[in-house]
């Protein structure tokens, strides 16, 4: 049984919202002062991706449980462009919007697992994990 | 949303208190160079003790906020990162290794005292 | 087992044990600190065991076996003194009965009873005691952590962490975590990381300690990294690893001359 929150991304307040909502959970969840950090600002980094590169779309947040771990899964989805090359946002670095390109690299080394499927004209699915300790 | 900025001598003080949205962010910025320019203040001490997340975005205002001021003659001292940000900020690989920082704002006012003047 | 192979087997149990203690006397431990004697008396209470349980279905159908085993175990006899024993058994008891004078049938017939008898047990054996060493890795490796990096307020502003053996990723999350909250604990402006106990400075322990010292500055203290052994210094460089963006000192001595130094204090001696 699994409770799952969204929040649609489609302007700036939005990603406060996510952020907001992101770590109301991971406090619930039990996770520790700097995993919420983690978490907050993935969801942070994920929902600025949808706003910028897609226009609009969602984030989700649930419990997730496996082989009796527990943890918090971030689900990213967008009906934007897609991702041509995502071996290259996966480097340090790259950047298309002149920020730091910290963005999907930088998420990966802030959440435990980390999958991107990406269709190019029809959007981008990120699944994003933190187990707790 | 808009950061109050407090005025001390030739050195400006802001307190960030406030969940930075990007809006806010950028506005703060603004704010923020415009007093420059119309105080000519010399230094600057940005308080982060009470943010809790610091994403690439915020960092990347913070960063560019340091250097624009720097053009304009005041140097900008962060104080206050809490451990979880900092380990956040590593995390996603930025160091932000030109902006001076120091541990709170007594010690962020020293620092800039004594760069300015010693 | 069924009543005929089970009877072939107490019919020959002089024979068997014979065959028993010429094999398994040849079984050299080097790891368990037991005497000859010791080594006899737990081979005959295998065999008894063995020969009890023959008419059990289970390993831990009255558990003696199990305690049995548990305890070779716990007394540092390897694993293959078990499984080495019990394949021991099964070469025996077939030898046993293919010296009776029986039909190839009934032959086959014991031979698969045999197996069938055997084969849990050796596979609850190796289910068991890879447990056992699993709780004890675990254990081994939170007491690990435990051990791991506490930061020592030294003088005022000024603080050290030792580190000691090997530096993986899991412990370098909890070092910067430990780093970071004793830095605002104790208001530390300098922090010195003492690497001295740490054996083999490579790419990825240099990459822990330089994102170490790039979080303490971010808290807007400074790291100071000592402890730099010759061979250590010999191998950062030649990995082309850049640690110039913060200071190091060799030892902790010259490390602690410059920290005061940062907070303006000095040592003075009183004539």
């Amino acid at each position: 049984m699994n409770i799952q929150s969204c929040v649609e991304v489609c302007n700036e307040w939005d990603i406060v919202s996510a952020r907001q909502l992101g770590r109301n959970m991971a406090k619930e969840l039990g996770f520790g002062n700097v995993d919420q950090a983690r978490i907050t600002t993935a969801i942070s980094e994920l929902a600025r991706n949808i706003y910028l590169y897609a226009g609009n779309g969602k984030i989700c947040i649930e419990a997730a449980e496996k082989m009796g771990k527990r943890g918090l899964k971030i689900i990213a989805t967008d009906n934007g462009p897609g991702i041509k090359d995502i071996r290259k946002v996966m480097e340090d670095g790259y950047t298309t919007s002149g920020g730091l390109g910290a963005g999907l690299p930088g998420v990966k080394r802030l959440m435990d697992e980390f999958m991107i499927d990406s269709v190019v004209g029809s959007g981008t699915e990120i699944i994003a994990t933190k187990w707790l300790r | 949303m808009r950061i109050p900025i407090l005025k001390l001598h030739e050195y400006l003080l802001i307190t960030i208190q406030v969940e930075l949205d990007d809006q806010t962010a950028l506005q703060f910025q603004e704010d923020l160079l415009n007093k420059i320019h119309d105080t000519g203040a010399k230094g600057v001490v940005i308080d982060l003790t009470s943010v809790d997340m610091i994403d690439s975005f915020i960092a990347k205002v913070l960063g560019d906020v340091v250097r624009m001021s720097k053009l304009m003659g005041a140097q900008v001292v962060l104080t206050g990162i809490q451990p979880a940000v900092a380990i956040t900020l590593i995390d996603l690989g930025i160091s932000m290794r030109e902006v001076p920082t120091a541990l709170d704002l007594e010690q962020g006012l020293d620092k800039l005292r004594l760069e300015l003047e010693g | 087992m069924n009543a005929e192979t089970m009877n072939v087997i107490q019919m020959k149990r002089s024979r068997i044990k014979e065959l028993w203690e010429q094999e398994l006397g040849g079984f050299k431990t080097e790891t368990s600190a037991m005497t000859p004697h010791m080594y006899n008396e737990l081979n005959r209470e295998f065999l008894d065991l063995l020969m009890n349980h023959v008419s059990l279905g289970d390993i831990s159908e009255d558990g003696t076996l199990e305690r049995f085993f548990d305890k070779v175990l716990r007394a540092n006899m390897p694993l293959e003194y078990i499984t080495q024993g019990l394949q021991t058994y099964r070469r025996i008891i077939l030898e046993v009965v293919l010296e009776e004078d029986l039909n190839k049938d009934v032959a086959i017939e014991i031979y698969r009873e045999v197996d069938y008898w055997m084969d849990p047990i050796l596979n609850k054996v190796v289910t068991n005691s890879s447990r056992l060493w699993e709780r004890t890795v675990s254990i081994q490796k939170s007491a690990l952590l435990e051990l791991s990096a506490p930061l020592i307020p030294v003088f005022q502003h000024i603080s050290v962490m030792p580190l000691i053996g090997t530096i993986d990723t899991e412990r370098a999350k909890l070092i910067m975590e430990n780093l970071l909250e004793g830095v605002i604990q104790y208001r530390s402006q300098v922090v010195l990381i003492d690497i001295t106990g740490v054996p083999v400075v490579d790419t990825m322990v240099a990459h822990h300690i330089i994102q170490a010292a790039d979080a303490v500055r971010l808290l807007g203290s400074t790291c100071i990294l000592v402890g730099i052994r010759p061979e250590i210094a010999q191998t950062i460089v030649s990995l082309g690893i850049d640690l110039s963006l913060f200071p190091t000192r060799s030892t902790l001595q010259k490390g602690m001359e410059q920290a005061l130094d940062i907070t303006n204090q000095q040592i003075v001696k009183e004539k």
